[in-house]
């Protein structure tokens, strides 16, 4: 028994209709909404607060259980909402980066967090400092620029995530 | 007959006389060998094979000579799993005899004990039995408490999470600790904060030297993460004495050498390598290796009082001295160092020339410290 051309076309349209609706979907989640960051945490916390877009993460982002330490990125300041900053390029120290902010506070560290889940170069991100790390954090620090520059290291207490 | 029959009696008492002495002699063998294993025991289980395969060096002749000539040198005190499961502190003879647990308190974990420099007291720290000590944290977990070296007099200094990384002064008067906003310095009697200094970087295990003008420990400031430095206690002056992956240092008694774990970056066969004990100059000009073995991670580095002998732990998993149960604890003569124990085919070709001395292997403990003197208590 053979189908009839129009019951291969009512199928093919079908199909047609479900991929459309398909691309249409991904379409609609990948669009995210435009967010400033801007949250309870990150307005309140520590002195400084800055819109900053993360230009470089220097040196691999090490995810081993057995240490906790702070890594140090480097930022373009975008926008000072509170407190003051030296310049317009910063060193933040982020602790245990390889976990989302949500979930990085933990017995040595307790006040910090954020929305962002992963660190990537060119994000950029509302965060909530401190400065220098030295008076708020005691631990290993992985700082790829010691030597290269003087200025002091801010410490990261909250992190989210801009999106334009 | 009668002959035959008496005959025949004098077998069959025979018989009788020596079925006795068969059971008398098999009665004397196995409690000959209840009490060896008992003296087994009681000796610190020498020369016992470690929970997890120990492939350290052994030597027998060799390992028997360095006990008899460790017995009779003070105490070594260590923190170990007690019977009933938590960590308590024991004190035990260099060659491992006369092991008797001074704490005995299944509601606490107990670890880090320090004897002061005349050995009549002791600090250590004190946590719940529920809560684990972090290798990483263990100084500024818990309580500080003060006891007599016998473990009787046991004192908390101050609250949860006060005093951290508190060290002994030369004197046993003051004691050096370490927060987050700095080195400071408290006069034991008063609880008075005689001193302050920035940390420069320091951020665990500072150890105040024999001396009195310095202070070792973890510091960040070098340009690499886990350096283990010194600071002049006088100026602040701080200087690496061995960059990247270091930790545990602590002192000879010269106050001119510094003794620390130290894991060489690109093992070969490792990828995330192997930590093994090393030794450097304070100035930092110099460091050698003191002992590796691949399959181990050598931490807890101390060295006797005279500078002859040095204490560590060979664990085969990192960080698990504090999170499992110890591991085994290894003797050595320095003058017997640089030693690999194993194959440690990777580590036998970087370094040629090791003189692979013997090691007396002792029960498993954390974080080991000796003392010369003689306890009164616990003789």
């Amino acid at each position: 028994m053979t189908r009839s051309p129009i019951h291969i076309n009512r199928h093919a349209n079908i199909l047609l209709l479900l991929s459309l609706l398909c691309v249409l979907s991904l379409c609609v989640s990948c669009s995210k909404k435009p967010d400033t960051g801007q949250d309870d945490k990150v307005t309140t916390l520590g002195s400084i607060e800055v819109t900053a877009q993360l230009l470089e993460i220097r040196g691999k982002i090490i995810d081993d259980p057995l240490y906790d330490y702070a890594h140090v990125m480097k930022y373009k300041v975008l926008q000072v909402h509170r407190g003051k900053v030296d310049g317009e390029t910063i060193y933040v120290g982020h602790y245990n980066p390889a976990e989302p902010r949500s979930s990085v506070a933990d017995a040595r560290v307790r006040d910090i967090g954020g929305n962002l889940r992963r660190f990537k170069a060119t994000d950029i991100h509302r965060i909530a400092l401190e400065v220098p790390i030295d008076d708020y954090y005691m631990g290993g620090i992985i700082n790829k620029y010691f030597g290269e520059s003087e200025d002091p290291i801010y410490w990261a207490l909250w992190t989210n995530l801009v999106i334009k | 007959m009668e002959y035959l029959a008496l005959d025949g009696m004098f077998f069959e008492q025979g018989r009788i006389y020596m079925r006795v002495w068969q059971l008398a002699f098999v009665l004397m063998i196995i409690t000959g060998a209840s009490l060896q294993g008992k003296g087994a025991e009681q000796e610190g289980r020498l020369f016992a094979e470690s929970n997890d395969d120990s492939s350290t060096v052994r030597r027998p002749v060799e390992v028997t000579g360095l006990s008899n000539e460790v017995r009779g040198k003070g105490w070594i005190i260590y923190s170990a799993r007690a019977g009933k499961g938590d960590w308590d502190l024991f004190l035990m003879r260099p060659d491992g005899s006369n092991r008797r647990n001074i704490t005995n308190t299944p509601m606490f974990n107990e670890g880090l004990p320090r004897f002061s420099t005349d050995a009549g007291r002791i600090l250590y720290r004190r946590i719940g039995v529920s809560e684990s000590f972090d290798n990483n944290l263990h100084g500024m977990q818990g309580e500080l408490v003060f006891a007599d070296s016998d473990g009787g007099n046991a004192e908390v200094y101050g609250g949860q999470g006060e005093y951290t990384w508190a060290s002994w002064g030369p004197d046993g008067k003051r004691i050096a600790c370490m927060s987050v906003k700095g080195i400071y310095f408290v006069e034991l009697a008063t609880k008075k904060v005689v001193g302050h200094m920035e940390r420069r970087g320091f951020f665990q295990q500072i150890t105040w030297s024999p001396d009195g003008k310095w202070l070792c420990g973890v510091a960040n400031s070098f340009g690499a993460s886990w350096s283990v430095a010194r600071m002049e206690i006088a100026t602040g002056a701080a200087n690496a004495v061995s960059s990247m992956n270091n930790c545990t240092p602590d002192w000879f008694p010269d106050s001119q050498q510094l003794i620390f774990s130290y894991r060489p970056a690109d093992q070969e066969g490792s990828e995330y390598g192997w930590t093994q004990l090393w030794m450097a100059d304070a100035e930092g000009k110099h460091r050698s290796l003191v002992y590796g073995e691949d399959g181990r991670h050598v931490y807890g580095g101390a060295v006797s009082p005279d500078g002859i002998y040095v204490l560590f732990t060979g664990n085969m998993q990192e960080d698990g001295d504090a999170s499992g149960s110890g591991a085994p604890m290894g003797l050595m003569r320095l003058r017997d160092t640089p030693a690999i124990g194993g194959d440690s085919k990777a580590l036998r070709k970087l370094h040629g020339s090791t003189k692979d001395g013997p090691v007396l292997v002792l029960p498993d403990g954390w974080e080991p410290h000796w003392t010369y003197c003689e306890l009164g208590a616990a003789k």
